[in-house]
């Protein structure tokens, strides 16, 4: 069973799993940072594959398409940020409706855009991206040489790197820029934020629109490299995983990236499992109930934190 | 504001939401629609929201088509159940989504039962649907319990218990309890006395859970506008930390609010299941869950509007299809249209000068009848 799982291979698939999550988990990460819970990153990402995968056929070039898939990223979430800020709508509610779109608006739009799907009940795009037009994956020089970190590290999809340097990237645009002050002061408390002369629409616009960079980042992935083509309910809850792993990284870059990659883990095993001939039904819900223990662990720990905090704060004032 | 100028803003914003719906609707439609000129494709998209619009209620020769229209009846039950679910929740201001994976389950446990209890007569689906609607209430206890006591998001994990709940049923059903002899993956027939009686019998399923489901909506607004409990989950959704230093078991109505949700999808589940099928087969969510959320904002949370929500929805679900047999046009405009008048309607600030105005005119009136009433008394000091 052991050997199973200690191969290069295995640690390789973790990290190819987590890619597309930790986009969408990115985006939650700033999201709900300036206080905005985007629920529809889901549906978020499935607009940005449609689109992404559709315009990498037609322009025959990956990176128009990743242009795409960004700016239908970012498209969509202004939209939800024109609903939710300008016409308060609730948050949460303007994310179900932008799922909505996301499962059967898109179905709609790709049986309108290619007629290749006529007639069938079911329609896809996977026959139109073909191992020539998938995002390239990266050798990266030095590292590829080392043994077994090698095999690990080098050969990924030039998005999975991407994914772990916005990481890095978006833990410095939260607390080392202005900006990210403000995204923060937004979020904790908006009307402080606005008496010290900060524009709390602006800053929630530029933080729901990042979010959909995300989104667009992780829908190019998945219809892009990952499964090559857009099919219907293909993001399959990596949205919804996404807000899990924001909420079990306490809302920190490197926190929420650690979440993701026991998420992938999860996964990563749940596919070598099934290979060895357990059916795979038992297998697929390992990663959200791994989600749930882990946002009640979590939970526990911040309990006991608070408590103790609590407590010594009682003692020193007796003393 | 009073209350006629009250419910005509209320009507009249309600009446815009659908018209932009059905623009946008209109629009789509004219980019789908075949033709190889401007007019054959208006020609298209006028037939199309023909059927869109009318079809479900009439033929295309004018005359009422009952059978349609019982396709809708039918259509509301599970739709009905999953937005009074939600109602429920979402007035305690619970953000759970499960009553997609609930309604799943609920069928689930139901059609067990139907094929395994060998239980007498009208007792087996009575005791199914029970079952079902129970087995739904305790998964809620998981996202209800968790958030009253240690404050995590009931949303996230309602969302991931969907899957959850998916998979397991799939699993069971793909291993250990699936009918050998069939080619699709599917349980044993129910027993016979385990289906819901028809109360039309004409092909549309339009069951007595339809009945089942009306009471459903009489007992639900009972609870919410009669009862202590119905008046604590309000309280709760409108001001927590009020209902909390005012003495109400917030944690307890927290817990209450879910598992009641639990419930009634469970029981929605089970209904549709007994009422509509033979054998259990569902392979994938069903999707109710997601447009009772749009049935319970469009019935604005209160339970006796559901029943209107969930028709207006099960029409137009019903007017896309034929829309799609007839001409073309894909029947999953259902989804985009539901997304746009879902949006319009829960947004607050949807034509919120006009309400504005609205309310400096009938604050007008009042001074006027005010002051003329002041300047009588006057007069009549004198």
């Amino acid at each position: 069973m052991l050997k199973l799982f200690l191969t290069p291979d295995f640690f390789f698939s973790i990290l190819r799993i987590s890619a597309p999550i930790l986009f969408a988990t990115l985006g939650a990460v700033v999201g709900e940072k300036a206080g905005v819970s985007n629920i529809g990153l889901e549906g978020t990402m499935m607009v940005a594959a449609l689109f992404g995968s559709l315009s990498t056929y037609w322009s025959g070039s990956w990176v128009v398409g990743l242009l795409v898939a960004l700016i239908f990223g970012v498209l969509v979430s202004m939209l939800m940020g024109f609903f939710a800020f300008n016409l308060k709508t609730d948050i949460i509610l303007t994310g179900v409706a932008v799922n909505m779109i996301g499962s059967g608006g898109t179905l709609f739009l790709v049986k309108v855009i290619t007629n290749i799907t006529e007639g069938k009940p079911l329609a896809s795009t996977t026959s139109l991206i073909t191992k020539k037009l998938q995002i390239p994956a990266v050798e990266i020089p030095l590292i590829k040489d080392i043994p077994i970190l090698g095999d690990i590290l080098s050969g990924h999809c030039l998005l999975t790197y991407v994914a772990f340097i916005l990481v890095f990237v978006t833990w410095v645009l939260l607390y080392k820029t202005p900006l990210g002050l403000n995204i923060r002061s937004v979020g904790e408390n908006p009307n402080a934020a606005s008496s010290v002369g900060v524009s709390v629409l602006r800053i929630k616009y530029i933080a729901i629109g990042f979010s959909g960079l995300m989104a667009g980042f992780g829908g190019a992935f998945m219809s892009m490299y990952y499964a090559m083509g857009w099919s219907l309910d293909m993001v399959a809850g990596r949205g919804f995983i996404a807000l899990a792993a924001q909420a079990m990284g306490a809302g920190e870059p490197f926190g929420s990236m650690l979440a993701v990659l026991v998420f992938g883990f999860a996964q990563a095993a749940g596919i070598k499992i099934s290979s060895v001939g357990i059916d795979s039904n038992l297998v697929s819900p390992i990663p959200y109930v791994v989600t749930i223990l882990g946002l009640v662990i979590f939970a526990l720990v911040v309990r006991r934190r608070v408590k103790r905090q609590h407590s010594s704060a009682a003692l020193k004032a007796t003393e | 504001m009073n209350k006629k100028r009250s419910l005509m803003f209320t009507l009249v914003r309600g009446t815009a939401a659908i018209l932009i719906a059905l623009l946008v609707a209109t629009v789509l439609i004219f980019i789908s629609a075949e033709g190889a000129t401007f007019g054959a494709k208006i020609a298209q998209t006028g037939s199309a929201l023909r059927q869109l619009l009318i079809g479900p209620a009439f033929r295309n020769n004018g005359t009422v088509s009952v059978k349609n229209l019982t396709d809708v009846l039918a259509a509301m039950i599970p739709i009905i159940f999953t937005g009074l679910a939600t109602c429920v929740m979402f007035s305690a201001n619970q953000f759970n989504l499960g009553a997609e994976g609930g309604i799943m389950l609920g069928a689930f446990v139901s059609a067990l039962v139907a094929v395994y209890f060998p239980l007498p007569g009208a007792l087996l689906p009575i005791a199914a649907v029970l079952l079902g609607g129970i087995s739904v209430g305790i998964m809620m206890l998981i996202p209800a319990v968790l958030k009253a006591k240690l404050g995590v998001s009931e949303m996230v994990n309602s969302l991931m218990l969907n899957y959850a709940v998916m998979y397991f049923i799939k699993y069971l059903l793909n291993t250990h309890l699936a009918d050998k002899t069939k080619g699709q993956i599917m349980t044993y027939e129910f027993q016979p006395n385990a289906a819901i009686p028809q109360l039309v019998d004409n092909g549309s399923k339009l069951s007595w859970g339809f009945v089942v489901a009306l009471v459903a909506v009489v007992l639900c607004s009972l609870f919410m506008y009669r009862t202590r409990w119905g008046y604590a989950t309000r309280m709760i959704g409108i001001n927590q930390q009020f209902s909390k230093y005012s003495g109400m078991n917030v944690a307890g109505i927290i817990i209450l609010s879910q598992v009641l949700g639990g419930l009634l999808a469970g029981f929605g589940g089970g209904i549709e299941m007994l009422g509509r099928y033979t054998s259990f087969n569902w392979s994938a969510l069903p999707g109710y869950g997601w447009t009772g959320i749009t049935v319970a904002i469009l019935a604005g949370n209160n339970p006796i509007y559901v029943p209107l929500a969930a028709f207006f929805i099960s029409y137009l679900n019903k007017g896309c299809s034929l829309m799609s047999t007839y001409s073309g046009v894909p029947s999953q405009l259902i989804d985009i249209l539901q997304a746009v008048i879902f949006l319009f309607f829960a947004a607050k600030q949807f034509l919120a000068r006009y309400r504005q105005r609205l309310v400096v005119k009938s604050t007008e009136e009042e001074l006027k009848l005010a002051a003329a009433a002041a300047a009588a008394e006057e007069g009549g000091a004198k």
